[in-house]
């Protein structure tokens, strides 16, 4: 019994943290229909830079958020503007997916020149405190890395409800047109939602440092990690990310207890697959009329 | 319709006849190096057609085509390694046969499902299902995906490897270019082509859609899985990794993209840029080759989004004082 609380919860710490990872992937799918395949390596980078301030510093991980994020938010913005607009006005949506892909190929490649191939980790001094919690326990970076997950998205769900920037982005992404005829600036919007978007991936990405270790070619895996979370959740929202990260994170724990430890992968996908064909809005559903 | 297909590209199957005489000299005067170069090329050539067949025509962008490569190669290994027939070569024959008919029935199975999302969802699908043929084939014992099969060698004693399976692959790539030829002109072809345009519209036409897209996803699969078949024989030794490769997914689409999507001439040739780029000019570059191949190919999609096709069309028509 205990060992199935002990599984439950390691799925759920872990599912925050896909949440988190995947609300910014979700964010852009839900108000441009980018697929952007670059997530995953912004939210290594965001691990790299949280180990750059570490290592170089002294700061703590979970005190680096901020300047991570900030730096990416700059970067998530230019990156849209510069980048990914050309291309979606130049030829098409799928066409600046392949976009996207090369940039990840570009960033992964300076992340393996500049911080070498090597897995890396960040241990702050916590690192191995640990939590008995009647049958379970829980080391306290995974515990605070759970919290600080949590508490982004619900800033990150706070600030689309109730800012006037917040009311921008939902309004762009339910239809852009009538957003432009209503005086909005739709390209900054893109852009601002892109930077945001690059701004949690980061943050995640400076939590992840500290639970797991990490290495250039995890990218690919947080890329799908987000796609299948988003599919699982349904597109555009917190609460929707959340929902299927936790589920996700759930899935993976549970599979490798009971079924077998090589089996998580081949049971997300068999997941995803079937989500597709049975429900490709999500289990929250905001529908989208690509999809069929 | 083959005949009249075949009189209104008349110059093409000419170019394609004379590029594979060329093809079919080469190795003689050619480095063994250079001969695997060109066993590269014509299984990149290959992949780009097949793929092609689906997402070029149909408009259906698979992002996990490996599965077949993988599926074949797979089936193929495990047949010829449990069940040895007299001659090396009726092995490998035999193999061959089977890895693509299971490539065949696997896809029909599950075509219409998977076939019934679009866009960016039928991509996902596609990464997913090879995800999980990959983690299968890893997990189930028959297939050995993580120990690996050792292919049997049936290279004949009087050649040299390397100019043995170019040879294979010469015509393996010669039959895809083939079908995808067979394909663009039959009724097939321009049914695609409608369901990529307006597949709503197509169907209300009374366009078969929900058959063609299945033909065309099973003929894709099929002949990716022979090349995939055959990619492993070259290779000699294969695992879960060495044939299951979302990098060979990709691949596929930027030789499509680069040469000109929804032709054929577009991936040959894509794929011939591709290979020579990454293969000779970048060779010594090996630190800095994972930037510039994603760095050329986000100037492809700005710079030339219709690919090497378009362009050249663009070129002509303005040669042609047609005017902007």
């Amino acid at each position: 019994m205990s060992l199935i609380l002990q599984t439950i919860l390691d799925g759920l710490v872990l599912g925050g943290l896909y949440s988190l990872a995947a609300v910014g992937f979700s964010l852009i799918f839900g108000v441009m229909n980018v697929v952007n395949l670059t997530h995953g390596v912004i939210v290594l980078i965001g691990a790299y830079l949280a180990y750059a301030f570490w290592h170089g510093l002294g700061v703590d991980p979970l005190l680096a958020i901020p300047l991570v994020m900030a730096a990416l938010f700059a970067f998530g913005y230019v990156y849209q503007r510069g980048l990914i607009q050309l291309a979606v006005d130049r030829s098409s949506l799928l066409a600046s997916m392949l976009v996207t892909f090369g940039v990840a190929l570009m960033l992964r490649n300076v992340l393996v020149l500049v911080f070498s191939p090597d897995f890396k980790s960040v241990t702050p001094s916590y690192a191995f405190t640990v939590f008995f919690l009647g049958p379970v326990t829980i080391d306290l970076v995974r515990l605070s890395a759970l919290g600080a997950s949590l508490v982004l998205l619900c800033v990150l769900a706070g600030v689309l409800r109730w800012t006037a920037v917040g009311r921008v982005i939902r309004a762009t992404a339910q239809q852009d047109l009538a957003a432009r005829l209503c005086g909005v600036d739709v390209r900054h919007v893109y852009g601002i939602t892109f930077g945001v978007s690059a701004a949690f991936a980061g943050a995640s990405g400076a939590i992840i440092g500290i639970v797991v270790p990490f290495s250039p070619p995890d990218e690919a895996l947080w890329t799908i990690n987000a796609f299948v979370v988003v599919t699982l959740g349904g597109v555009g929202s917190p609460s929707g990310a959340l929902l299927g990260g936790l589920l996700l994170g759930l899935i993976s724990t549970l599979t490798s207890q009971l079924i077998g430890p090589q089996f998580p992968n081949a049971m997300m996908f068999l997941i995803l697959v079937v989500m597709l064909l049975l429900r490709p809005s999500g289990l929250l559903g905001n529908a989208f009329s690509g999809s069929r | 319709m083959l005949a009249e297909g075949i009189r209104a590209h008349r110059w093409w199957i000419v170019a394609a006849a004379v590029g594979f005489a060329v093809l079919l000299t080469a190795p003689a005067y050619l480095t063994p190096f250079q001969v695997r170069v060109g066993q590269l090329f014509l299984f990149s050539a290959g992949l780009g057609v097949a793929w092609t067949i689906l997402g070029g025509f149909a408009g259906y962008w698979s992002f996990g085509h490996t599965a077949f490569i993988g599926l074949g190669a797979f089936v193929a290994g495990a047949f010829e390694l449990h069940v040895p027939l007299g001659s090396p070569v009726a092995t490998m024959v035999a193999g061959t046969a089977l890895g693509s008919l299971a490539c065949a029935a696997v896809s029909a199975v599950i075509a219409y499902p998977i076939l019934r999302l679009r866009g960016i969802y039928f991509a996902i699908a596609m990464l997913g299902v090879s995800q999980v043929f990959a983690e299968l084939t890893n997990n189930v014992d028959a297939f050995k995906g993580t120990m690996g099969i050792n292919m049997p060698n049936a290279v004949p004693a009087s050649m040299e490897p390397q100019t043995f399976f170019y040879y294979v692959f010469v015509a393996a790539t010669a039959l895809t270019l083939g079908v995808a030829f067979w394909v663009k002109v039959s009724r097939l072809g321009y049914g695609l082509v409608s369901i990529r345009e307006d597949e709503d519209t197509a169907r209300m036409l009374g366009v078969p859609t929900e058959r063609y897209k299945i033909w065309a996803f099973v003929l894709s699969a099929t002949l990716t899985g022979l090349l995939g078949i055959v990619y492993a024989h070259a290779l000699g030794y294969i695992t879960t990794g060495s044939v299951y490769r979302t990098d060979f997914s990709l691949n596929m689409i930027v030789y499509a993209l680069l040469g000109g999507i929804g032709t054929i001439v577009g991936p040959v040739l894509g794929s011939a840029l591709m290979v020579w780029l990454t293969q000779v000019v970048l060779g010594r570059l090996l630190d800095v080759h994972m930037f510039i191949t994603g760095a050329l190919l986000v100037a492809i999609v700005l710079l030339a989004p219709h690919g090497l096709v378009g362009f050249a069309r663009k070129l002509l028509r303005r040669g042609a004082g047609g005017g902007a």
